[in-house]
């Protein structure tokens, strides 16, 4: 805390009629957050369920990776296996990505386009209850059958025939509730922005996140019902017979491969933009350095675009007319431009400034270090030719893991710790995030890069073993050992953000000297964010607000010496 | 949330007694490189650069070079990204502030990344249109395979067991057999789920998809043996459902393919026979029944 800002604690109120003191609320903090629709808590709810999910999901991933530790090994059953990595696949992109992205933007965006309130509160409300409820689904299926079927239950495997227990209807029940609740969010925060900004908020100078949740709303808009369709007919097929799916009575099995990839391709494309945006304000925060505005937000676009029509590129085995496989590669490789153009800028602007290096900022070069490495290995799985050799192998795998790790995971701490201060009101504790952030780094590139090795030597995925004349062993025991210390550094990094909670000094508003409007709300906000809301002249609004308030701090002591105290 | 937030509190104090005290990230990277390196001396030689050990076929080499193009350019864009990262994050002394670099045109860039993704395009188009090419057909065909154009072979995936139908009639389980030197056209189809055909040295992978017929095309040059599994998770037998590619001469094909469909006739003839000779047997038994039961009937009927 070498920066320590002269900035009031609290803004004196100019409106008296509006007060951030309310009464006492008569409700216990439970029963007024489960049945509050505030954009604050119900963003703050969805956080924090992604950080209890990533816990799970690194407990089901240290799980896999100990049964995969040795070839033959008998520690888990196949049947336990499938279940591990169906419900790893869906917490980590529906219980983990999906709620943290959603989360972060419902919570931060209205703050920092200086709005009150959201446009369609209720909405938002509902939405985060067909969330939860979604959730409880899934992990309430550990009583009967969890899903099975894998990661993406392809059909015919998900049919009845094949799969003719709950499971796969589980899944279907638990991504379609979460998937609905996070597009009845997305919806309320997309109303908001485009009804709410504060006075002056025009787009050219609303900042780099709310750019984010803007693109990425009306992204979740466009695949989020492209995928709910396409399990509304999974389960048709499932439970009435439809014949959607079924090669032999005129559905494809190729068209639920088209429909769930658009999706997934989309959500890894959100994720993807969220957090490079949350980076951007966190570099920008930092080095006291705009970024070139126009271009990174131009690339957010592209990479939501050109991104999602790369669907094809995960089924470049699949018999589909080769046009379609060109075009999937040229898309992915497109996507070089904007990814490029992003990680320069950022890595430039960080490398020529000055700062001090806080625990965000940590997190945020761990993200782009490790995404850097998924992103370039994507460019191999994205060409038809070596396609053909290493998707569905542990290269596939650790290349997406790579930037999803790197995202969610890095991108998601280095997002809340952030945010942290506005959040709970309190400071974080740097220490401990320093020793955790080294910790899941380590972790995170022993787990992964042996798992490059190993593909290119014909791992396939989603086998719950291999053979010893397979020559996998050495790969998959480091990587365990890896996921090991990631698992470790994970809980250490979750404990520290409950522990600060109690333990740390409280935070002031603006405690890093930001200069988007969430800074000018109290830490953490009331109920209605701000007590009065500013005009916005610039894409600086708190600088401006700093200058203002210095400046009239100015002329008050001049008026006070000009003024001679009467005795 | 106290006692929680004590609790972790806890096992972050046991951590940090465990953790080595130095605050220098040197240390990190030190212990991150140290087990890179034990990993390095310890991998297998296929790992030397991890690209395929084998082609066998003639597409596979196109693939296999292109990876390794793909494989330096990776590898640079990876060392020289995470480079500027550690510059980046190199700690600052006080002292001296750093001078802002010169501004570079954000088009000049993008159009800069825009030619190399377009390069890395037509690279990966030029390598993938030469590994999709159906190899040349020989000029001697093999039996069942006709004149110009490439043996035809079947190959159903079915939970969890790969067949293989031969032109003249005969089909073998899990084992395909194909002869050296002749193009083979493999027309991949399931009964059930989707399967993942995967022989990485001969035709790399390719989907199986239950009302879809995927064809695969490769020509080995050289006799041998190539296993492998499915790679698409296909249920509770997935991890045993191999594939053994068997290459032989096109004269030991022509045997092997004929001894099958011998073997398979024979096997027939004897479960036809052995049903012939139950049937019979039963038949004889019903007719000895019936002529007890006219005895029995007539002994009644002379009784009364």
């Amino acid at each position: 805390m070498s920066r320590t800002t002269s900035y009031p604690q609290t803004m004196p109120p100019t409106r008296p009629e509006i007060s951030s003191d309310g009464p006492e609320p008569a409700r216990t903090r439970w029963a007024q957050l489960a049945t509050s629709a505030d954009h604050k808590d119900i963003g703050r709810i969805l956080v924090s369920v992604a950080f209890g999910s990533i816990f799970l999901a690194a407990l089901e991933l240290l799980l896999m990776r100990a049964q995969l530790a040795v070839p033959e090994n008998v520690f888990l059953k196949g049947v336990t296996f499938d279940r591990l990595l169906s419900v790893y696949g869906e917490t980590a992109i529906f219980l983990v990505a999906l709620p943290l992205i959603i989360g972060l933007l419902y919570y931060v965006v209205p703050l920092q386009i200086g709005s009150r309130t959201t446009a369609i509160p209720r909405v938002g409300q509902t939405g985060l209850w067909l969330f939860i409820f979604g959730g409880i689904l899934l992990y309430g299926s550990f009583l009967f059958t969890p899903p099975e079927a894998g990661i993406n239950p392809l059909p015919p495997f998900s049919d009845a025939t094949f799969n003719p227990n709950n499971g796969v209807d589980v899944w279907i029940g638990s991504t379609g509730l979460i998937t609905l609740g996070l597009l009845m969010v997305a919806i309320d925060l997309l109303a908001t922005l485009h009804n709410l900004r504060a006075p002056g908020m025009a787009w050219r100078r609303a900042p780099l996140f709310t750019w984010a949740g803007a693109i990425v709303t009306w992204l979740f808009v466009v695949i989020a019902p492209i995928f709910l369709a396409a399990i509304s007919m999974l389960m048709i097929d499932r439970l009435y017979d439809g014949g959607f799916f079924a090669g032999d009575e005129g559905g494809s099995p190729i068209l639920w491969q088209h429909l769930s990839y658009i999706f997934f391709t989309g959500v890894y494309m959100s994720v993807a933009i969220t957090f490079l945006a949350a980076i951007g304000e966190i570099v920008q925060t930092f080095t006291g350095r705009e970024l070139p505005r126009k271009a990174v937000t131009r690339s957010f676009v592209a990479i939501a675009i050109i991104g999602t029509l790369a669907w094809t590129q995960n089924m470049l085995t699949v018999p589909i007319p080769s046009g379609w496989k060109y075009f999937g590669m040229l898309m992915s490789l497109a996507l070089i431009v904007p990814f490029g153009l992003i990680f320069y800028n950022l890595i430039s602007t960080v490398s020529q400034s000055d700062f001090h290096m806080r625990a965000p900022l940590r997190f945020a070069l761990g993200a782009l270090s490790l995404a850097s490495i998924g992103l370039a290995a994507e460019i191999a799985q994205s060409t038809i030719a070596v396609a053909t050799q290493l998707s569905e192998t542990y290269d596939a795998w650790a290349a997406t893991h790579f930037t999803l790790i790197g995202f969610v995971l890095f991108g998601g701490f280095a997002a809340v710790t952030y945010w942290y201060p506005k959040m709970t009101g309190r400071q974080l504790n740097e220490d401990r995030a320093a020793k955790s952030f080294g910790l899941m780094f380590v972790g995170t590139i022993i787990a992964l890069l042996p798992l490059f090795a190993a593909g290119v030597s014909g791992q396939v995925t989603d086998s719950y073993r291999y053979f010893s004349f397979e020559d996998l062993g050495v790969y998959n025991l480091i990587a365990g050992i890896g996921t090991l210390i990631l698992f470790v550094g994970i809980v250490l990094a979750i404990g520290n953000l409950v522990a600060s909670r109690s333990e740390e000094p409280a935070a002031t508003p603006d405690p890093y000297r930001g200069d988007s409007l969430e800074w000018l709300a109290l830490s953490p906000p009331p109920a209605h964010n701000f007590d009065v809301l500013p005009d916005v002249h610039s894409t600086r609004p708190m600088r401006d607000i700093r200058e203002a308030v210095i400046r009239r701090d100015a002329e008050t002591a001049a008026a006070e010496d000009a003024a001679p105290v009467s005795a | 949330m106290r006692r929680r937030g004590a609790a972790s509190a806890t096992a972050i104090r046991m951590a940090r007694v465990l953790l080595p005290r130095s605050r220098k990230p040197v240390s990190l990277f030190i212990s991150l490189a140290g087990v890179l390196i034990a990993f390095a001396l310890n991998a297998t030689p296929a790992m030397a650069l991890s690209l395929n050990p084998d082609a066998a076929s003639p597409g596979i080499e196109d693939a296999n070079t292109l990876h390794w193009i793909l494989f330096v350019v990776i590898l640079a864009v990876i060392v020289v990204v995470n480079l500027a990262i550690l510059k980046a994050a190199r700690p600052r002394s006080r002292a001296v502030t750093p001078k802002p670099g010169r501004k570079v045109s954000q088009v000049k860039l993008a159009i800069g990344l825009g030619v190399f993704a377009l390069a890395l395009f037509v690279v990966a188009t030029v390598f993938s249109d030469k590994s999709r090419e159906i190899p040349a057909v020989n000029a001697e065909p093999v039996a069942g395979q006709v004149k110009g154009e490439p043996l035809e072979i079947t190959a159903t995936g079915s939970q969890w067991l790969w067949r293989f139908n031969y032109p003249n009639g005969a089909f073998s389980y899990r084992r395909l057999t194909v002869p050296a030197g002749v193009t083979v056209q493999l027309d991949l189809v399931s009964t059930d789920v989707v399967h993942g055909w995967n022989v990485p040295e001969l035709t790399g992978k390719a989907q199986a998809i239950p009302g879809k017929t995927n064809k695969v095309y490769f020509r080995a040059d050289d006799p041998g043996v190539y296993t492998s599994r499915s790679s698409v998770l296909s249920g509770q037998g997935y991890d045993t459902m191999e594939i053994e590619v068997n290459v032989v001469s096109p004269e030991e094909y022509e045997a092997a393919i004929e001894e099958l469909k011998t073997d398979i006739q024979d096997a027939q003839d004897k479960v036809e026979a052995q049903f012939k000779a139950e049937r019979d047997k039963s038949e004889a038994a019903a007719d000895q029944v019936g002529k007890a039961e006219t005895n029995n009937d007539a002994e009644s009927a002379e009784a009364e």
